[in-house]
């Protein structure tokens, strides 16, 4: 097992390298550069050709691109990002000021999601056909097919608006900070509940219905029928043996789900206002920070191999049948 | 996808990325725009509150390196500018206490008030000012929106503490107006260190009415008021600018009291703030500012090379029509390059008018006729058959692209409207890898246009990115630009404006207001030609009222 996970982990290097020379070359060769897009906006009238070229030498994109990558590579090794074409800040420190607030929101929703989906979806599965089943079923596509940024905007008018019962901005009341501990906590909670229920409710539906449908698979099962057949109640069945089983799929899962907690949702951050990596990241991208969006895919490249690594060894920590010797 | 429409607005020519941003409205009807100041009749609260809108977070709040119009709404709280426009836009001294140009125009004498004081305490010297123009100039600091207005300089003469002579290298017209874009930054706080990461770039040390309270990335950024300000102080304790990057999310919270005040657009203004509840709580303003639409015609293209088609294709388009449909019907047509309220803009110019028959002349004569009977003229079997790009996901500059193409089809041209990304966008318009596209200038005050419109300015150098050329227009704007004498400017920009006029490189379409409703327990909210905060004193003296 411990070879195994040194050599999957060796494998992630050659990878990852991979991943970081498509992102560098991308973004490189999408036209316009960063040096442009601020003089698009500002050239004045006497912007020399000279200014242009010694803000693109600041810059280092005087360089050509391979000459610029390995200068990338040389400083990742020491874990610097360089600094942000925007705002000239260690693209580190951007990254850390802006992880907090989308680890927040997705850690929630991915908790509530995972606490919520799990039930609903054994219970859907062991009253198969009944009417929750059927009615849960119908509600839940539904909700998975509505897009999060017009629920988002509904429930800003309604709860926000008309309502006025939830804040819809950012994480905090102006002077929330003196409000005392649990003061600035409810103040943050209530911040939270409307960004957390348009990232829940799509990741809700799509994992009930995913643990409803390992849940069938498993008790249709003949260990299943063997349980039953030693006349264990229902509950003891369930709980005992369908549960256990069925978590290991959902494991797998986690694999994906894991990286998108930190990359964050572009949309909902935008319209909550809420400053975090995807507002981040949108904002490089559009700007041609490089740097900064380099930095982000890097993170994001070493959350996916990890947590598809993790889920794998979870795998096998939670089902005997699978050994990685 | 809000990007496209925010930023890269300040300087002189600042592209006002296409035309999301012309955010569309009137020029008339309620609540147009007072170039007086009201008289306050309300009664100011001493101190309060009040919140205003960002549409994206700062990047910097070091005054040399901002480049976007959401700093300098904070920074214009943080800083003086030595000499400011004033609500009429005439030039008046502020941090300056007097000017003097000498008769050729190569000195410009500035003594700066006494008891001048940095937000620390420290005192403001003429050494600051020489120290924030040398920023400006140094080649290692992108200061690129104003770095133009100092290049003709040739030194900051330090007579005194409180004295200094700009010397310039030429006569230089805008001198002056240069020195309108000048806020000194404190020598003492950014002499030290490295300038494009110093920790005062996050938490500035300024000379204005308000000093810096708080900067909460991506959240919001606070300023209060400075007690020990030179003028009469605020009336307002502290402003908090909060971003929040969705419009229809800011609308929401200034519906909710969470805002003061925020710019709207068209559908905002027309559909979701034009009820009895809205106004009375808000008053919607609505009011020119120095910007104006066009089609850039590229005149090295094949099609676009003859004056008389570029006026054909004016004539082509019915700008009111479009200003009815997409405005509200107060858009106001331009003719030229000058901002419509300036003294360098020709009004007696009167626009081409929308006549296809006219055009459909002017398009045979210049030999685009439909030689082989297949509804599309062409020329040396070459067929009238262009790309139109435009900013993808602006639909105001996707709906010019349609109303363009059904005019030219009718009239036998072939417009195959090209939505681009933002970035990509931009980098084809401005290397001139293109055959037509819709745009925007966000104008300065000064009209100086040369480096827009002079022949020596084409890509990759400057930004005559249609690659206009007339040597009479060439030597008007050497003159203009090297001429202090504001009437004989106006008489060369008047010329110059009618002859870009007759060679229509661009269509100039239109000048759009701005709308922007502004909660009514702010008083002292006073509109300059330049819009309610390009000004001295701007929105410094807004108050909270009084409650009765």
């Amino acid at each position: 097992m411990l070879t195994y996970t040194l050599r999957r982990l060796a494998y992630l290097i050659p990878t990852l390298l991979g991943i970081t020379v498509v992102t560098f070359v991308i973004i490189s060769l999408a036209p316009g550069n960063p040096v442009e897009l601020i003089q698009s906006g500002t050239m004045s009238s006497a912007i020399s050709i000279e200014a242009y070229n010694s803000m693109l030498h600041l810059y280092g994109l005087d360089q050509p691109i391979h000459v610029r990558y390995v200068v990338w590579l040389k400083r990742l090794l020491t874990l610097d990002f360089g600094n942000s074409f925007l705002d000239h800040r260690p693209v580190m420190t951007k990254i850390w000021e802006r992880l907090p607030p989308t680890l927040l929101l997705n850690v929630a929703s991915l908790v509530l999601a995972l606490l919520l989906a799990v039930p609903l979806g054994l219970y859907s599965a062991v009253r198969q056909y009944s009417v929750f089943d059927k009615v849960g079923g119908t509600v839940l596509y539904m909700l998975y097919s509505l897009p999060e940024f017009w629920v988002a905007l509904l429930l800003i008018m309604f709860l926000g608006v008309k309502l006025q019962l939830l804040p819809f901005i950012g994480m905090e009341s102006i002077g929330a900070r003196e409000l005392g501990f649990f003061g600035y906590l409810g103040d943050r909670i209530l911040h939270m509940v409307l960004p957390v229920i348009c990232l829940t409710y799509g990741s809700l539906a799509f994992l009930s219905r995913f643990v409803r449908g390992s849940t069938l698979e498993v008790i249709r099962q003949d260990y299943i029928r063997t349980a039953r057949a030693k006349g264990l109640d229902d509950t003891r069945v369930v709980y005992r043996h369908v549960f256990k089983n069925t978590l290991i799929p959902v494991l797998t899962l986690l694999g994906i789900l894991l990286p998108t907690v930190i990359s964050g949702s572009v949309i909902l951050e935008y319209i909550f206002s809420w400053p975090g990596i995807g507002a981040l990241f949108f904002e490089a991208v559009l700007s041609r920070d490089y740097p900064t969006v380099m930095g982000l895919s890097f993170i994001t490249a070493v959350m996916v191999l990890l947590s598809t690594l993790l889920s794998d060894l979870l795998c096998a920590w939670a089902d005997p049948r699978i050994t990685y010797e | 996808m809000r990007f496209v429409g925010r930023g890269f607005l300040i300087g002189i020519f600042c592209l006002a990325l296409s035309l999301p941003l012309a955010s569309c409205g009137g020029g008339g009807g309620e609540q147009a725009s007072e170039s007086r100041p009201q008289i306050a009749k309300e009664t100011p609260l001493q101190g309060g509150v009040i919140f205003r809108h960002l549409e994206s977070d700062c990047k910097t709040l070091n005054w040399v390196l901002y480049n976007t119009n959401y700093e300098i709404y904070v920074l214009r709280h943080l800083y003086d500018y030595l000499l400011d426009y004033d609500q009429h836009l005439d030039i008046v001294p502020v941090l300056a206490e007097s000017f003097d140009v000498s008769k050729d125009g190569l000195r410009i004498t500035v003594a700066l008030k006494d008891s001048l004081f940095w937000h620390d305490g420290e005192p403001i010297t003429s050494e600051d000012v020489k120290f924030t123009v040398d920023k400006i100039l140094d080649p290692t600091v992108p200061a690129v929106n104003k770095e133009g207005w100092f290049s003709r300089l040739d030194d900051v003469e330090i007579v005194d503490e409180k004295t200094m002579v700009f010397v310039w290298k030429e006569p230089y017209g805008p001198s002056l107006h240069a020195l309108t874009q000048l806020a000194p930054i404190p020598k003492h706080i950014y002499g030290d260190g490295d300038f494009l990461k110093h920790p005062a770039n996050r938490e500035p040390v300024g000379s204005g009415a308000f000093k810096f309270e708080e900067w909460r990335t991506g959240q919001r950024i606070s300023v209060v008021r400075n007690d020990n300000y030179y003028g009469s102080p605020a009336h307002l304790e502290r402003v908090v600018f909060k971003i929040i990057p969705d419009r229809s999310v800011a609308l929401a919270a200034l519906k909710t009291g969470e805002l003061d005040e925020m710019r709207v657009n068209q559908i905002q203004w027309d559909e979701q703030t034009d009820n009895a509840d809205f106004k009375r709580k808000f008053n919607r303003q609505r009011y020119d500012i120095p910007q104006y639409n066009y089609f850039a015609w590229n005149c090295r293209s094949i099609w676009f090379r003859d004056a008389r088609v570029r006026r054909a294709m004016t004539m082509l388009f019915d700008r009111k029509t479009v200003n009815a449909e997409l405005y509200s019907g107060h858009a106001k047509i331009v003719t030229g390059p000058f901002y419509v309220n300036s003294w360098a803009y020709d009004s007696s110019i009167e626009p081409l008018p929308f006549d296809p028959n006219a055009a459909k002349q002017l398009l045979d004569e210049a030999g685009w006729t439909d030689s082989d009977g297949d509804g599309i003229r062409d020329q040396d079997g070459i067929k009238f058959e262009f790309d139109f790009y435009v900013i993808s996901g602006n639909k105001t500059a996707i709906r010019f692209a349609e109303l363009l193409r059904e005019s030219c089809e009718r009239a036998g041209i072939v417009v195959n409207a090209r939505p681009l990304e933002g970035a990509t966008f931009f980098d084809k318009m401005f290397k001139g890898e293109y055959d037509a596209g819709v745009l925007a200038w966000r104008l300065d005050n000064d009209p100086d246009i040369f480096d827009t419109f002079h022949s020596t300015q084409v890509p990759p150098i400057g930004l005559n990115h249609t690659f206009y050329s007339n040597p009479e227009v060439d030597q008007l704007l050497e003159r203009g630009r090297a001429e202090v004498d504001q009437n004989k400017r106006r008489d060369i920009y008047h010329r110059a404006h009618q002859l870009i006029h007759d060679d229509q490189p661009y269509t100039f379409l239109n000048s759009v207001p701005e709308k922007r409703p502004i909660n009514k327990r702010i008083g002292n909210v006073v509109i300059s030609p330049a819009g309610p905060f390009d000004f001295y004193p701007g929105s410094i003296y807004w108050f909270v009222k009084e409650e009765k």
